[in-house]
């Protein structure tokens, strides 16, 4: 049985990238795993790297491997803002393997506690969720 | 055709040469440029959806912002980092000299107000010129000046603003060639940290669209669901302040450096021509006297048979 839809924006600081109707979103918030359905309750979350998953329909969706963002809900329209929406065939694992490992060397070296440590936490948490999405290469 | 004029022949056919690269530069300049000024307009509607949540979230958590790591002002004033953001390459008239002469500058009065100065550069012009001037260079972030991506201010941005909250520097300036149009760019100098209070909530960009939305805030009519707190949402809104006003940087410059080179290859084209028309004139003056000389040499050869 289809859904009711309902619109979704998906903006970055390069643009719009996605901007229609859509049936479900699945993405990840500061607390969790989260689906939005149509009629769902005013909402302002912060969204955590992972793989944003819009459901044009049952088996129609279009994903993205997206960084730390905010998703707000309102007058039934979801908007999604986000710092990175990239399509997962866009991803070049080697390039995230680095990224991992550059991130790994900095929260070991880095103070605990420090910025620069939760900064390097960061950025090993979205070199992880980017990998994952990426798939085995 | 005598050496002279070979010699002008050769030279107008290399000036012409040049003349074929300068132009191609301008039109390469020329597209580019409406590139880097369609990623500024992309970035409006973002920056302005930043600060609606920011307000919304403000508003929910009824704290003073001002609390906040990067708000806040040290109590010491010791150490300041310069951020001077140049291009990868040159050929583009003052860009990249107007931006290392400013900083230099500033450098120089920090120093003797007493401050420790760092320096940070994006391209490969500011960096190598620095390293030339035995200048420690603490971030050198190269190799994407034609084409910022938001991961490239990000990284440069959480570099900063680490320094700053650990306290390795107290404050932050940054130097970059605003864009005001293809002819005009000029060099701001601007405080990145502390984070002024002001730009985050009054702030001057996507207002007018901020006003559309303003009735429709959700803050105001249903009871808004928030994931995790307000307050946690808001301290990783507010240090977005810093990226986005780097990558908008980044993004002035980009256009800036377009512009300035497109400029600087227009006069190289216009030189060139200029060039050209001397270079002709002399050739045929060359190519006239050889001839006067000729005619001079066969009308004195038939007065001698006569």
């Amino acid at each position: 049985m289809a859904h009711e839809a309902f619109p979704v924006e998906v903006l970055t600081p390069e643009g719009l990238v996605f901007d229609e109707e859509v049936e479900m979103v699945s993405t990840r918030t500061g607390v969790g795993s989260i689906g939005i359905r149509a009629r769902h309750q005013p909402l302002l979350g912060m969204l955590d790297p992972t793989e944003l998953r819009l459901y044009r329909g049952e088996s129609d969706i279009v994903r993205f491997a997206q960084g730390e963002g905010y998703v707000q809900v309102a007058d039934g329209r979801v908007l999604l803002l986000v710092e990175e929406a990239v399509p997962p065939d866009d991803l070049d694992r080697g390039d995230l393997e680095d990224r991992l490992r550059r991130a790994e060397e900095a929260e070991s070296s880095a103070e605990d506690d420090s910025e620069e440590q939760r900064r390097a936490q960061r950025d090993k948490r979205r070199a992880q969720a980017f990998l994952n999405i990426a798939g085995g290469g | 055709m005598s050496a002279k004029q070979a010699d002008v022949k050769e030279r107008i056919s290399s000036v012409q040469n040049i003349r074929k690269i300068t132009r191609a530069m301008e039109m390469v300049a020329a597209a580019r440029l409406r590139r880097a000024e369609q990623r500024i307009e992309a970035l409006r509607p973002y920056a302005a959806a930043i600060r609606r949540m920011t307000r919304q979230a403000a508003e929910a958590a009824g704290t003073e912002v001002g609390s906040l790591p990067v708000l806040k002002e040290h109590d010491k004033d010791e150490a300041v980092a310069l951020l001077l953001i140049t291009g990868d390459r040159g050929l583009a008239g003052a860009f990249n000299s107007q931006i290392l002469r400013n900083g230099l500058r500033a450098a120089t009065e920090h120093e003797r107000e007493g401050r420790r100065v760092s320096f940070s550069a994006v391209g490969r012009r500011g960096v190598s010129s620095l390293e030339f001037r035995d200048s420690e260079v603490e971030g050198a972030y190269i190799g994407f000046t034609d084409r910022p991506a938001y991961a490239d201010a990000r990284n440069i941005a959480e570099d900063l603003i680490s320094a700053y909250v650990d306290e390795k520097v107290d404050r932050v300036e940054i130097f970059y060639n605003g864009y005001v149009s293809a002819l005009t760019q000029e060099v701001r100098h601007e405080t990145l940290l502390p984070l002024q209070q002001a730009t985050i909530l009054e702030g001057s960009e996507g207002e007018s669209e901020g006003a559309e939305e303003s009735d429709s805030d959700p803050s105001h009519s249903a009871l808004v669901e928030y994931e995790p707190d307000p307050g946690e949402i808001l301290s990783r809104l507010v240090p977005d302040y810093v990226e986005i006003s780097v990558y908008r940087a980044l993004l002035e410059s980009t256009a800036s450096e377009h512009g300035a080179r497109m400029t600087a290859m227009r006069s190289a084209t216009e030189n060139a021509g200029e060039l050209i028309d001397d270079l002709t004139l002399e050739m045929n003056r060359a190519r006239q006297a050889e001839i006067t000389q000729e005619i001079l040499e066969v009308v004195a050869g038939a007065e001698g048979l006569g």
